[in-house]
């Protein structure tokens, strides 16, 4: 499923953008890394900020460090020295003072995304290639008739093998925990490959066989 | 103006935190004043740094202060409602990138899981080596290919029944051979030639024979490969997809495992 590319980066004319969802939407995006900036510029540079953005549904939208009310505060009173109540100074700095893990948190991820973002191009170009190599490979929309029969038989009896396969892994599995016990799970079986019921995938079921599969999700226990 | 990336974290470098501090400023400036502008907005921006007693400000002094005492006159409760300050923010972006992630990796399993079918299917790739999660996934994927591909058949059908139907045998994707040393080699010789093989193009009669032409390595290997038990009676020359072993003629189960 091709995604529809968007329109990229485009110069745009520094004026009150008329069409009101384009409107909306350049709010919600700008304000998003607005506020992104801000959060750099403190990270990186210590500095106290607040700012303060108004929607154009009359929402306000505020960011500040170490907080907006402090910051409002110091400005209005135009006193560099007035502080606000020592007593939630205590407070401040433990709050403060989780903010470079977050940030180590936050880079993590960000790496993470960009390694499978990268991940996923190569897979498309790996798919691309299959394409151009293969009939079989091509969109099923590309194939004609006869195609269609063969690339059905073909997938058939790959999806009796998998079964066949399926049943096979599970019988060992079954075999090894009866003979070890239940609760034995140091013999390399993997507790999570025994536990669900025998793979539904039969040569005679199809579509039945298929939402079951489903709900035997590979999960990524990340989070 | 670098574009390396830079480090999420504080700059240690007096001088180079300052340089920063500048540029960064000023585009911060530049990014309010062109929210303000393109929204028709009110907005404003204090900066306190370390290398000026007096804030920086946008607009400027009034126009900061008009805005602040709008934002005062709101209740307390939408004054908090989306207010942000570092910690909660960060955490806020770290929420989304999570989110961004975990569909990322499933989706980029499911590409996955597409290479290994193909892969399988022509017997580059072995089942053998899967575990069960995967193999459910696996058979999941080619169930849901196999209801696609009806479904387009019997579109296809629908929409005129003298289209498809073609005589010539189709070259059928080479399957896997377990053992027989011929059926390897040409397996191996006929990638080469395959990775020729121009793209194809749509629904046609024509490109049925061309197409047998550009993919005349796997029709070989098919003819190397009579499968007389598979074939179930359907005329010469049509068989039946699996996975012959040489050396079991009658397999007890379509054995398509080899190293």
């Amino acid at each position: 499923m091709a995604k529809k590319p968007s329109l990229g980066r485009q110069k745009i004319k520094i004026a009150k953008i008329q069409i009101k969802n384009h409107l909306q939407v350049t709010f919600s995006k700008r304000r998003s890394g607005l506020f992104k900036k801000a959060s750099e510029l403190c990270t990186l540079c210590g500095v106290e900020i607040a700012i303060v953005v108004f929607s154009p549904a009359g929402k306000v939208f505020s960011f500040g460090h170490p907080k907006v009310e402090s910051v409002i505060d110091r400005f209005l009173a135009r006193n560099p020295n007035l502080n606000s109540t020592s007593g939630l100074h205590l407070v401040e700095a433990h709050r403060i003072a989780s903010i470079p893990d977050l940030n180590m948190q936050l880079t993590y991820m960000l790496n993470e995304l960009e390694a499978e973002k990268k991940r996923s191009e190569t897979l498309d170009e790996m798919r691309k290639a299959g394409q151009s190599q293969f009939w079989w490979e091509a969109p099923i929309e590309n194939l004609n008739l006869h195609e269609l029969e063969q690339l059905k038989d073909s997938m058939e009896g790959l999806k009796r093998s998998v079964s066949i396969q399926a049943n096979r892994l599970f019988a060992e599995n079954s075999n090894a925990m009866s003979f070890f016990g239940t609760n034995n799970s140091t013999n390399g079986v993997d507790h999570y490959d025994i536990k669900p019921v025998a793979p539904m995938i039969t040569s005679t079921s199809s579509s039945a066989a298929a939402s079951h599969v489903h709900s035997y999700g590979y999960g990524h226990g990340l989070f | 103006m670098t574009r390396k990336k830079v480090k999420l974290a504080f700059i240690m470098n007096d001088s180079a935190r300052k340089a920063t501090f500048k540029k960064r400023k000023k585009g911060l400036m530049k990014k309010v004043n062109e929210l303000s502008t393109l929204c028709g907005i009110d907005a404003c921006a204090i900066i306190y740094s370390p290398y000026e007693a007096q804030p920086e400000v946008w607009p400027n002094n009034i126009g900061v202060q008009r805005v602040l005492a709008q934002f005062k006159r709101m209740p307390e409760m939408e004054q908090s409602k989306k207010m942000v300050n570092q910690e909660s923010f960060i955490k806020q972006r770290i929420t989304k990138a999570n989110e961004q992630l975990k569909k990322q990796i499933k989706e980029n399993r499911e590409k996955e899981m597409t290479e290994v079918m193909y892969q399988c299917l022509t017997g580059k790739g072995s089942i053998a080596n899967l575990m069960l999660p995967d193999l459910n996934e696996l058979g999941g994927l080619v169930d849901q290919t196999i209801k696609d591909i009806c479904r387009r058949i019997e579109s296809l059908k629908k929409a005129g029944p003298g289209k498809g139907v073609v005589t010539p045998p189709l070259p059928q994707p080479p399957r896997p051979q377990a053992g027989a040393v011929g059926g390897n080699c040409s397996n191996g010789n006929s990638s080469n030639a395959s990775n020729e093989m121009v793209a194809r193009n749509v629904v046609d009669n024509v490109n049925f024979v061309g197409g047998m032409q550009r993919t005349q390595w796997s029709f070989t290997d098919w003819m190397n490969n009579p499968c007389d038990q598979q074939n179930m009676g359907l005329g010469p020359g049509y068989e039946m997809v699996p996975f012959v072993d040489q050396n079991h003629p009658n397999p007890i189960w379509p054995n398509h495992f080899f190293p």
